[in-house]
Parts: structure tokens; sequence; C-alpha cells
């Protein structure tokens, strides 16, 4: 039934419809192909609606030019302080150039996480561990210098790089864990023994100055003792002064009027002194029967000069009313009698 | 048995065969079914006006589909498409024109600065860091710069 004509027509629609499929090429957004005429890449197709020259042209590779994030697998880093650790990361690239993503380079994913774990492993291997657990950001950066300079060529742009995980080993992180354990407790104990040494010498100024205080107090109380000792010495001597010079203008034996009675008085308190049970004689008792003696000096002075010193006179007679039946045998110790008041 | 379709059901195979292209190109996108459509409609036009033989009307809807598919290129064409976004997926385009502050010097050629948190590998004159720089072009990752005109005070 059907002619040559028909067949051939028949394969030309079919054909047609085949070029057409070569021909037509819709490039969806996000992405873009690159075109190579007898295996040569020629140009790079735009998202839209393309159509290549059928026979020669064919679509090379399909580039996607999303911003693709990529996972770096867990790897283990020897820190430069020999501690192992396990680091994973991700790593963010977008497709800047895609016939250089789809011909500089072969397994573009693969070499970009190749490169990302080579260079985290020399990254972190010149860090100590704790460098490494508190530089995150330092090391992000340095990484994501190194692999985007490296992928540069690739035609990619290496957005961010990012650890995810740093896992030290379990004995590490109990060691650790200890360590700080251990410094919190020297914190402790340091402030502990600051606020002894502070309440001690605190306390010690304290004393220190309740010394001074005293000792002040002491030395005021002296200053004022000796100048009370210096009033009454003065008083003393004013007074001394007054009885010399009634002496001077009376008689001396006077004197040992006072002293007698004192002394006596002096006996007489012992004698009578509630707590005595014998009673010594603190002094000779020849020194006390010497005053006595020096009242009847006294007394014969007085009664000798009766008439030429009536003042004289009426003071002993006052004192001859006093014990005067001593004998006067005793010899007389007092002081002599001078009429000149020269006793200060 | 496309001969017998044609003589039993004449013009209108056509318009069967291209409304069923059309809901292929909308069950699966991708301007491929679309242009066979288009001619197996325009095809069916002819078919049902005018009596063609049937050789004539499969080579012409044959022909018909690529001129639909340039005449499509022509029309929908990346380049005379409008987009509200023509920038997408084009980075370095984005920045085409942005000024920056120089954070590493441009030594030797080659320098870094800092876009959007992440570090970008520049090329230009050497520059000290801390100078103004526009960005001019990019050739892959690497963006050209150039010195910004300093500003004129007073």
């Amino acid at each position: 039934m059907l002619g040559g004509f028909d067949i051939v027509v028949i394969v030309l629609v079919v054909l047609i419809a085949l070029v057409l499929f070569a021909s037509v090429k819709t490039v969806p957004q996000g992405h873009n192909y690159t075109i190579e005429r007898f295996g040569r890449y020629t140009k790079t197709l735009s998202p839209g609606l393309n159509v290549i020259v059928p026979f020669i042209d064919r679509v090379g590779a399909k580039m996607n030019m999303m911003e693709t994030v990529l996972d770096v697998p867990s790897q283990e880093v020897i820190t430069r302080d020999n501690a192992t650790v396990t680091v994973n990361g991700i790593t963010f690239f977008q497709v800047m150039d895609a016939p250089r993503a789809a011909y500089e380079v072969n397994f573009l994913e693969n070499a970009i996480v190749n490169l990302t774990m080579t260079n985290i492993r020399s990254v972190m291997g010149s860090m100590d561990l704790d460098q490494l657990l508190s530089m995150r950001d330092e090391i992000n950066d340095k990484l994501l210098k190194v692999v985007d300079a490296a992928a540069g060529p690739w035609g990619v742009k290496i957005t961010r790089i990012e650890i995810k995980d740093i896992d030290p080993p379990r004995n590490l992180i109990d060691s650790m864990n200890r360590q700080m354990m251990a410094e919190r407790e020297k914190r402790a104990s340091i402030l502990t023994a600051q606020g002894l040494r502070e309440a001690a010498i605190l306390k010690a100024e304290g004393e220190k100055q309740s010394l001074i205080l005293q000792a002040e107090g002491r030395r005021e109380a002296a200053f004022r003792d000796s100048e009370a000792r210096e009033r009454e010495a003065e008083a003393e001597a004013k007074a001394t002064a007054y009885v010399s010079e009634a002496i001077s203008k009376g008689d001396v034996q006077a004197i040992n009027y006072f002293v007698a009675q004192e002394y006596v008085g002096a006996l007489k308190a012992f004698a009578t002194s509630p707590n005595q049970k014998t009673f010594l004689m603190p002094m000779e008792a020849s020194a006390v029967i010497g005053a006595l003696g020096g009242i009847t000096e006294i007394a014969r002075e007085a009664f000798a000069d009766k008439d030429e010193h009536p003042v004289r006179g009426g003071r002993a007679s006052s004192t001859s009313s006093s014990p005067s039946s001593s004998s006067g045998s005793v010899p007389f110790t007092g002081q002599r009698p001078e009429p000149s008041g020269d006793i200060s | 048995m496309i001969q017998a379709a044609i003589e039993s059901l004449g013009g209108w195979t056509w318009w069967i065969l291209g409304l069923v292209l059309l809901g292929v190109e909308v069950l699966a996108p991708g301007f491929f079914f679309l242009w066979f459509g288009v001619a197996a409609l325009l095809i069916g036009v002819s078919a049902v006006t005018i009596s063609w033989p049937w050789q004539m009307q499969i080579l012409g809807f044959a022909v018909l589909s690529v001129v639909a598919a340039l005449a499509g290129r022509r029309f929908f064409g990346y380049r005379d498409a409008p987009s509200s976004d023509p920038y997408l997926n084009l980075r370095t385009a984005r920045l085409h024109g942005r000024t920056f502050t120089l954070t590493e010097p441009i030594a030797e050629g080659s320098g870094r600065i800092r876009i959007d948190d992440s570090v970008w590998r520049v090329s230009g004159p050497d520059t000290p860091a801390g100078a103004r720089i526009r960005i001019v072009g990019a050739d892959g990752a690497l963006l050209l710069v150039e010195p910004e005109a300093p500003l004129s005070h007073d």
C-alpha cells in the first residue's frame, strides 16, 4: 500500500522530530548548558529557550549555577599538641563560570570536598586544641581564603566554609572538664585565702589602732600626771616657802613641833591599825625620841626667851600641853635653831 | 495507518493530534511538543478547508514544526524574554558597579575584599587597604575592580 515516497515522507517526519528535539534547548533557571561543536566547547546556553545547530552542536554539560552545599565528611585531625579530634564541616559553593567548572576540573564536587578536607587538616593541624575550640571563626576564615583561591581557576566561588563539629576523644573531654573544675576550685581557694588575709590584716590594723590609742591615752595621762606633780611640787615649794618664811619670822623650832606631831600621829596610826597583831617599829625608836627631844628643846627655848618673843612663846606654850614628860638626855638631832630663814 | 486515519477522519486528524500534543506539552513542559502541536493545528486548519494529499500534509507538518520552533525562539527566546530579575544566578553581575572598602591591600594585582560575610578575590591596580573600590567586572569568581575616584571635598 505504501509507496517508496510515502515511506520517505514518514521517515522524514520522524527525522524532523529528532532534529527539533536535538536543536531546541530550553534551559531552566539556575542552570547553564555548555555547547560543544564537534566535541569542542563553543558557547554556553543561559536560561530560556535556545536553538542550537543540529548535527554539529550538542549539549556538553548541564551545570547547576545555584549555590550548593556540600557536606565535608568527618575526619580525624591531629592538632599541634598531638590531640586527635574528629572534625566535620560544610562548604557552600556556587559555579560562576559554567564552562570552566565543566571542563577545567573533573568531578567538581569531589574536588572541592577533598580540597576542603586537606586544608582543614593543614589549618587545624597547625593549631593547639584550645585554639581549635575557641577560634572557629579564624579557622573558617583561613579555610575560606585558601580553598576559594584554589577553586578560583575552576570558575567556582566558595562562599563559605564552616566547621560543624569538633569532637575531641572522650577521655580528653573528661580531662578538660577536670581541668575546668580544678581551675574553678583554684579560684575559689585563692578567693578564700585572700578573704582570710584581708580579714587578718583588718583585725591586726584594728588592734594596732587600739594599742596606739591606748598608748596615746597613757602618754596623755602621764603628761597630765607629771603636770599635776609639778603643780603639786610647786604648791609644796610655795607652801614650804610660806612655812620657812613664817619660821624665819618666828622660831625654827616650830618645825620640830610639826615633825614630832606627824611622827607621833603615824605611830598612833600603826598602833590602831585594824590588822595589827605584831607591832613593828619601822624605824629606830631613837629618832622618835629625838623628835621628842626636839620638843623639849622648843619648850626650853620658849620658856627661856619668853619675854623676847611673845609670839614664839605663845606657840610653845600650846605645845607644852602635848606629851612633855620625856627626858632631855637624848641628843638633839633636829635642826639647829637659826633665826635667818634660808631654809628653802 | 496514518493514511487510513487521514482518509477516514479527514483534516480533523490533525486537530486531534495537535490538541493531544499540546496536552502532552502541558503535562511535560519542555517547549518541544508545543511546536509539533502548533504545526499540527495549522495543518488541520488547512486540511479542513482545502483537500491536500496526505503526504503533503505530513511534509507540511514537519516543515511547520521547524518554522514554529524557530519563530518560538525568536519570540520567546532568552534575550527578548522580559524577566523581573535578570541577574538571577548571576552573582557577580549583581555586584557590578557597587563600591566597597578594601580590607586587604591589592598587591601585584590581587587582593581580597569582604562582601556579604564572604571573602572575594579581587584584581585591579595596586591599592592600599581602606581605599574605596568599585567593581567593574568579573572573571569567573574573580572580581575586577578599580579605585573609586576620590570624592571631591569643598
